[in-house]
Parts: structure tokens; sequence; C-alpha cells
């Protein structure tokens, strides 16, 4: 648009390429900076909500407490599952006839009228 | 009955005279040569190496059906005279549009390459360049092989405004390059098209050679620091500060840079997760279905049996090699200036060309083969990122100028 009058020749060709090149660093340069700012204020902020909500430490528990915690846990754990025999077994579904699996007696009746 | 047959025998015999000068091989042989034949040719070579050898597929496979239509004599589906001198003929169009006529019409008003960057915004996570904004430095420096080759394509003979066309395949982004193509050169749409996305399928075989041969072993094995967390907040506030930033700056750039922003924005954001699928998949796939059968349908034989596609094809590799030069090298000039631990793996470099993520999954397959417990990935798509930006940014710069 701005060179539309302008004859083209070697001169304004690599004026072109390196005033282009030159403007998408300066561009991107620009961004950098813009986003650097921009995560600096993020940490900022975070580390402000991080300070306010600073909790009272834990107080410390004795290694003897630790100790007793550690085993009553491995105690627990080691009940939670029965040790299994590993031999897969495939039970026979049992089919007995009963009014309440019947699928006739599940249905809506009509009303028998005679 | 046969008497009333045999009588009008000149009828039927000029009826199918008409009918067989009306086919597309009565075309053929009479007056359109071999140059169609070749092009047909040509398109069925892409759709091999689409289908059998899953080169870019979804584009280059509709881009070679649209080589074969309107390489098909008769078909009447493209008729480059509607847009002849970079402009739409309204006066003659309805009366004499095909069907890829009125496809193309997304291309030449610049429709589809923005559609396409907004699927791409949706589907890309800036996460790594928010971490890390020194990688925009990265894709400023692989932009390079645009403007050297740039120069280079006006070194043979080609206009300013093609010049500038052929370099920005070196951007290795096929929306953005058929943008200012349709814009700036539409008679050579065709053949950039293709090299823009021939190339990004090679991006696996072109860029290793030349990170192995700019790069030392010891380079390769740099390991980077983790990148930070980016909170969400980050995340949406990004697009919105670079779409207002460009756009200021460069409104050139305005259009794609603010689609790619908008689609990034609908993912970020979580509230329109319907929007952020649509434009994921559904407006995506048609875009891209449209966009590759119209662009195949500009390699008529005209536009593209010629040297100069032969140039284009040579320019294009050229300016690949050299984004990819230009980021590697930039990387290794900033590690000069940087201490020991926040040190720059160079391959990273390489993926500022922004062939979205095959560019950045070449880095980490190449950090891999020197160190195979070094993971470059999330690093390499920082870059990788910056380099959408800053191709859609050149290609802006290059519009201001030129258009």
């Amino acid at each position: 648009m701005i060179i539309q009058a302008v004859s083209w020749g070697w001169t304004e060709i690599l004026w072109v390429a390196l005033i282009g090149f030159a403007l998408v660093f300066v561009l991107l340069v620009a961004l950098i900076f813009i986003m650097k700012g921009f995560g600096a204020c993020f940490r900022m902020r975070t580390a402000t909500i991080g300070k306010k909500q600073v909790v009272a430490p834990q107080p410390m528990i004795s290694q003897e407490e630790i100790a007793a915690i550690a085993t009553a846990l491995k105690i627990y754990k080691s009940v939670l599952h029965d040790s299994e025999s590993e031999v897969v077994t495939i039970l026979s579904i049992k089919r007995a006839y009963s009014p309440w699996n019947s699928k006739i007696h599940g249905l809506t009746q009509l009303p028998d009228r005679k | 009955m046969w008497t009333l047959l045999t009588s009008s025998s000149s009828f039927v015999w000029d009826s199918l005279e008409t009918f067989a000068e009306s086919t597309g091989v009565a075309a053929l042989v009479e007056g359109m040569g071999w140059r169609p034949l070749a092009m047909i040719v040509v398109a069925f070579v892409l759709l091999y190496l689409a289908i059998k050898h899953k080169f870019e597929p979804l584009l280059l496979l509709t881009i070679a059906f649209g080589m074969l239509l309107t390489n098909l004599p008769g078909a009447n589906m493209f008729h480059t005279e509607l847009f002849e001198g970079g402009h739409v003929h309204w006066d003659i169009f309805v009366a004499n549009a095909g069907l890829l006529d009125y496809l193309y019409l997304g291309v030449k008003l610049g429709i589809y390459p923005c559609l396409i960057f907004l699927g791409v915004g949706a589907m890309t996570d800036f996460g790594p360049l928010i971490a890390n904004p020194k990688s925009f430095l990265l894709g400023a420096a692989a932009q390079l092989g645009i403007f050297l080759t740039f120069i280079g394509a006006y070194a043979l003979k080609f206009s300013p405004e093609q010049a500038a066309s052929i370099g920005i395949i070196g951007g290795a982004d096929g929306p953005t390059s058929i943008y200012l193509t349709a814009i700036l050169a539409p008679e050579l749409l065709g053949p950039i098209a293709v090299a823009a996305y021939s190339y990004m399928a090679l991006v696996p075989v072109i860029q290793p050679p030349i990170m192995r041969l700019l790069t030392t072993e010891k380079e390769r094995k740099i390991k980077m620091r983790q990148l930070r967390p980016v909170s969400k907040t980050e995340k949406i506030l990004f697009p919105l500060i670079i779409t207002v930033i460009i756009a200021l700056l460069l409104p050139s750039a305005a259009p794609l840079v603010g689609c790619l922003m908008l689609g990034n924005l609908m993912k970020e954001c979580g509230v329109v997760d319907r929007l952020s699928k649509t434009v994921q998949n559904e407006l995506m796939n048609i875009v891209v279905i449209f966009l590759g059968i119209t662009v195949g349908a500009t390699a008529t034989a005209d536009a593209f049996l010629n040297p100069q596609t032969l140039k284009i094809l040579v320019l294009g590799v050229i300016a690949f090699s050299f984004g990819t030069a230009g980021g590697v090298l930039l990387a290794k000039v900033m590690n000069l200036f940087l201490k020991e631990g926040n040190k720059i793996n160079p391959l990273i470099g390489s993926a500022g060309v922004s062939a979205v993520p095959m560019a950045a999954r070449v880095s980490q397959t190449e950090g891999q083969k020197a160190d195979p417990s070094n993971f470059l990935l999330m690093h390499a798509m920082g870059p990788n990122v910056a380099g959408v930006v800053g191709s859609a940014v050149a290609a802006g710069i290059l519009l201001s100028f030129l258009a």
C-alpha cells in the first residue's frame, strides 16, 4: 500500500526483507516483555494469596507415634484382603422357578372379563 | 416403423456427433494436448502419496482431487477467468460460475484460512509459551527463511508480491501461506499450497539433518528446567492480550491472529465447550474439505506446468531449511548469555517453524536420540506455537508493505 508508487528494485527488496524481519523480532520481543510482566504479576499475586492463607504449622509428633501409626496401617492393610486360591471357578446359575422371577407374573394382566 | 426410423438417420447421426463433441475426451484430443493429461497424472501421484504414504492426507488428498477435477476437460467446474487480475469478476460470476468457483470464494475472500486458524487455536495449548516467553524469540528467528527466500525469489525474477508469497512457505504454515498468496499472487496459489503442505509433511525428513549439522552432541544432550505451572486465569488472559496488542500494532495480521486467539479462548475459558468442540472437529473438517478442493482446483495446467513451479518447489525447501537453521542458531546464541542450568537445548529452536505439532515432535525425537532420558516435547511446544504467531505476524508485515 505504502510502496505502491515506488518502482521495485534491489534496494527496496533488501530494505523490505530487513525491516520485515526486524519488525517480527521487535513485535515478538515486545510480547516477551508483556508476558514476563504479566507472569511476574501473577506470581506476586499467588505469593500474596499464599501468605494470607498460611496455616499454622502442625505440631510435631514423636517418632514412637509415627511408628505406631505405621504399624496400625500395616496391620489394617494386611487384613484388608483374604489370600485367594487363584483358582477361578464358575458357578452355575440356578434358575429355579419362582413367581418372583417369572416373566408372566411381572406383566400387567388384562382383566379377565367373562 | 422401420421407414420412420431410417428417414431421420441424419438426425441421429448429428445428435451422436454433438454428444461426442461435448465429451471431455473430444476436448482432450482436439485442443488441449498433453498438459491436462500431465496434470491428471500429477493429481494421481499426489493421491498416491496421501493415501499410501500418508503425507498430510487430510489436505493433500483433497488438494489432489481438486486438481483432478479442474483438469478434467469439459467439466467446467473452475474458471480462472472469473478471478483474473486478482479480483472476483462479479459481473460475469453468476452466469458462468461452476461449483468450485463458488467454493473458491472462501479462499479468495480470506475466509477459510481464518476459520482453520480458529480450529488450530482451539486445539493448541499456549501453556508452554506462557511459562517460557523467551520461546517467542525462537519463533521470530525461525521466520528467517521467509525473508531470505523473499530475496531469493526476487533474484529468480519473481515480482515482489510473488516473492513474498513464495517466502511465506518458510513459515511452514499452510493457512497463512494460502491467506497471503490469495491476496498477493493468486496465480501461484496452486503450486504454493502444494509446496507448503508437501514440505510440512516432510518436516521429519528435512529438519533432522540441519539440526544435527548445526549442533554438537553435548548441546543435544542439554536437559532443560521444568516449566512452571500456568494458571487458568493466565491462559484466559493470554489470547485477549495478544489479540489486542497484535491488532493495534499490526492490523493486517489481525484476522489470522484474532481467529487463532478466539479459538484458544473458547478452549481455555471452559464455558463454551460445545463451540470449542465444534471448531476443533466439525467446522475444521468442513473447512479443510472446501479449502483443499478449491486450492487444488487452482492448479490448472497453465498455472502449474511451467518452470515457475519448479522454482517454487526449490525455493520452498530453501525457505524451510533457513527457517529451521534460524531457530537452532538463535538458541545457540541465547545459550551464550544464559546461566548454567537455564540453558536451552538448541534442538527446540527448529520447532520455531510453525508446523504444529510435527516440528515439536521432531525436536523430541532428535533429543531422545542423543539422550533417551531427555524429554523436550513440552519445551519445543513453546517455540512451535510462537512460530504460528510469528508467521502470522510476518504475513501481516508483508501484506502491509505489498498489498
